[in-house]
Parts: C-alpha cells; structure tokens; sequence
C-alpha cells in the first residue's frame, strides 16, 4: 500500500498563485451560490464557465484525475440529479410548479402516487447540476496543485494559530509513517496467516477481524506520540511565537484573483437582493423547446 | 463531563496526538474508500471512525477535533477528492464530544466506561454526521429528506456499528500499553 501525493509541479497560471487565494477564491464562489440562494442559470452558467476554466487550466492529467471524476460525477448525476429530476427537492418550491407541462408521468393504478417529471424539474436538475460542479470542480483541483508542504504555512498566513497550523503541518508529516506502518502490519499478519482480502463470518465478524491491522498501528502510533512529545517539550516548543520556514506573498495576479471572487460574491449579492435576479425559473426557450 | 481547564487543555500533547489522530483517520479512510468493506444497502463502514472516537476519549475534546477535521480532510486530498469543510467539521465534531468525557474515563478496561465512552461515541457520531448532512443542503443543495435518509442514516448505522465493535478493543489494548508506559 503506497500512499502518494496527487500534487505535481506544474508551470501553470493556477499553481503560481498563493494557496491563500485559492482557499479564498473558492470560498468566495461556494458563498456566491449559497448565501443569495442563486437558481438562475444566467448567473449559474457563467459561474460553471469560470470554474471550469479554472478547471481546465490546472492541466491535470487525465489517469489522475478520472477516479475521483467518475465518482463526483455518479454523486452528482445520478443521486442529486436524478432526485432533482424525480422528485423536485432540493430547491426553491417554484421548482413543483403544478402548472408546469408534464414530460413523464407514471403513477400507481387507482391512486395519485408516482412519479411525474414536468419540465420545470428537469430543468431545475439541470441547474442543480451545473450549481454542484461550479463548486466541486475549484476543490477537487486543490489536492493535484497544492504542494502538500505548504498547507501549515497557508493556514498559518491565514489567520490560523500556530498551534493548530503546525499539528496540520505534523498529520501531514506523519501521514506516509503510518501509511508504511499500516503496509508491514498488514504483511507481517498475512505472514501469520491473516486473510485480509477473505474476512470471513457477518458484518460484525467482519468487522472485528479488522482489529489485528487496526490495533497494533494505532498502539504504535501512541508510544511514538510520547517520543515527538518529549522531543518538542525539550525545544520548548509552545512557549513563544514560531517562525515558518516557508515564506508566502501575495503577487499583483493574487489580488486580481481574489478581487474577482469578491467581486462576485457582492454582485450575486447586490443581484438577488438589490435588483431581484436569482430565483429559479424556467426560461422560453426551454419550454418551447419540449413542447 | 468535566469542563476545567485540563479537558480544554491545547498545549504539545494535544498537537500531536491531534496530528496523530488525524494522520491515521487519514489513512484509514483512504484505504477504506477504495476498499470498502461491504455492507448492506448504501451504508459502509469506515473503521477509521472508531479510531477517531478513541482518540477523543483517550486525549481530549480539541485532539478529537482536530483529528477529525484534519484527518478527513487528509483522507478527501490523498483520495483525490477535494476539500469539503461541512463533512471534514463533521468529523471534527465526531471526534469532540465524545472528548468531553475524557476525565471521567480512569480505567480503560472496566466496563462501565467502555460503555459510557460507547455511548459518548455514539452521541459524537449523532451530531456530527447530522451537521455534515444537514450542511450539506445549503451546499450541494440537496432537501431535507435526502439529507436524513440518503447521508445521514447510513453514515450514522455503519459509524456506531464499527464504534460498538472496535472501539472497547482499542481501549482495552491501550490500557495495556499505558500500563506498561506509566501514562
């Protein structure tokens, strides 16, 4: 079992800029669409352009990124879409329009239960969607183009304490020790005659067989805790302001950026509140197209 | 539950168990969300989470948070899966309260407190998987009923089942390692 980082350098606009803006960016598109409730796809199209864009820009390589593509993509599609599709919920309750034109519709002989997919919900499971993805896709870059090294000091930088910031940058640290620890436990139980690949028996069996892996890795990891302790408690660690070896500094393009997301947060904001757009809706066209 | 000074205590222990603890909820919940184990229905079972729950019941409130949040973050980011806050302070929060009983647990082994830790554990898991799925309307814009019965249900059944089995092992096998440590 390899534990590997997904990040790689790469010489793009994305990864030159301050991790900072990349959290803050992404902030500031999740609190667009969420704080003002945004439902208009003449604001949701554009934004889904943008991270895509975004997207499309990181220049990830497509054997890394398929997995976690093709089980966002079954998230989205087929349980908050088609739920969407099928029963309308999820949204605003203009969504079960009853005057809405009905696509499909198949009830239970003799009674009103069914299913009925008007217009009015396939085009709101379409919005739901793009709205999902716009969100999704900023983050699902940041793992493929965050050097892992730097997650402390952007936290740190962010307004984090140092404490926190540094138990971030330790897990960190710690992650590919246990990750082999985990490795040679399973080798030497298999060496035992343990079937990791055959647990046998009910759930519950199951389940308990999984303690021979689980509790030597975690016993191990709570005397080496012992061991950092001692040697952080003799550097005097905690008794004065730390010092981080990376430096961070944000470009004139990091403020371009995050005046962008700023900008967009206020302008859904002003939109919604000030001048009425937002709210879902199902276009002419669309109407007119399916009937 | 006490709540002195010591059960909020954040001083080097508790920045590196909680480093600790979210590394090891990190790799477990990777190796479980490519292996999962099977179960019925849409309801898997993640082990890390009774390593987590140990974790808080052993060193405190702000090491089960920590441990949570960071260690589900860490398993999203190695899995490739991106940074999703609602569900990594989900974790946070399941990792928390059941801290809040770490003073009132003396003897890991007796089996009085295994079972108030258990049920700690369960309350941890009630609350935290609840916020992550309710969040999860406002993000992902999902309604109430799937945030209950699609999220929330089976995370909550197959989180309390692996907590019940593993996790009096796990406090069972550290009163035996404490011992031996004298700490």
């Amino acid at each position: 079992m390899l534990v590997t980082w997904k990040y790689r350098p790469r010489k793009t606009f994305i990864q030159s800029l301050d991790p900072r803006t990349r959290f803050i960016f992404l902030a500031c598109i999740i609190f667009a669409l969420t704080i003002p409730d945004i439902w208009d796809y003449r604001i949701l199209v554009p934004l889904f352009l943008l991270s895509l864009t975004q997207f499309l820009m990181a220049r990830i390589e497509w054997k890394d990124i398929r997995r976690p593509l093709l089980f966002i993509s079954i998230l989205v599609f087929f349980i908050v879409g088609l739920n969407g599709l099928l029963s309308g919920r999820g949204g605003p309750s203009s969504v079960n329009d009853p005057n809405s034109p009905i696509l499909f519709q198949a009830l239970i002989p003799g009674t009103t239960w069914g299913v009925t997919v008007t217009i009015s919900k396939l085009w709101f499971a379409m919005n739901q969607v793009i709205r999902i993805l716009s969100m999704a896709l900023p983050a699902i870059l940041i793992p493929y183009t965050l050097d892992p090294n730097i997650y402390g000091t952007t936290f740190k930088r962010m307004g984090v304490s140092d404490k926190v910031s540094f138990t971030m940058d330790l897990a960190f640290r710690f992650l590919p020790t246990f990750a082999r620890d985990l490795t040679i436990t399973m080798d030497a139980q298999r060496a035992r005659g343990y079937e990791m690949d055959k647990l046998k028996g009910g759930l519950i069996a199951k389940i308990r067989r999984l303690a021979p892996l689980i509790i030597p890795v975690t016993m191990q990891s709570t005397v080496t805790g012992e061991e950092v302790i001692d040697a952080m408690d003799l550097r005097a660690f905690g008794t004065a302001p730390r010092t981080w070896l990376k430096n961070l500094k944000y470009a004139p393009r990091d403020y371009f950026i995050i005046g962008l997301g700023v900008a967009i947060f206020i302008t859904c904001c002003v939109l919604k509140w000030g001048v009425g757009i937002g709210r879902f809706f199902v276009p002419e066209f669309f109407t007119r197209l399916l009937t | 539950m006490n709540d002195n000074k010591s059960t909020w205590e954040f001083g080097t222990r508790q920045v590196v168990y909680g480093a600790i603890g979210a590394a090891l909820y990190g790799v477990l919940s990777w190796a479980t969300n490519f292996f999962p184990l099977p179960a019925a229905g849409n309801i898997t079972f993640r082990p890390a989470v009774a390593v987590l729950i140990f974790f808080g019941v052993a060193y405190g409130p702000i090491v089960g948070l920590l441990a949570g949040f960071i260690g589900n973050t860490l398993g999203d980011l190695i899995s490739g899966f991106g940074f999703y806050w609602n569900w990594s302070l989900g974790s946070g929060l399941m990792g928390m309260i059941p801290g809040l009983i770490m003073l009132a647990i003396t003897d890991f082994k007796a089996r009085s407190q295994i079972i108030k830790a258990v049920g700690w554990g369960a309350l941890g898991i009630a609350v935290g998987m609840l916020f992550a799925s309710l969040t999860e309307m406002f993000v992902g814009g999902i309604d109430l009923n799937t945030a209950l019965v699609g999220y929330f249900t089976p995370a909550f059944i197959g989180n309390l089942v692996v907590t019940a089995i593993l996790l009096p092992i796990l406090m069972i096998a550290f009163a035996g390692v404490a011992a031996r440590r004298g700490r």
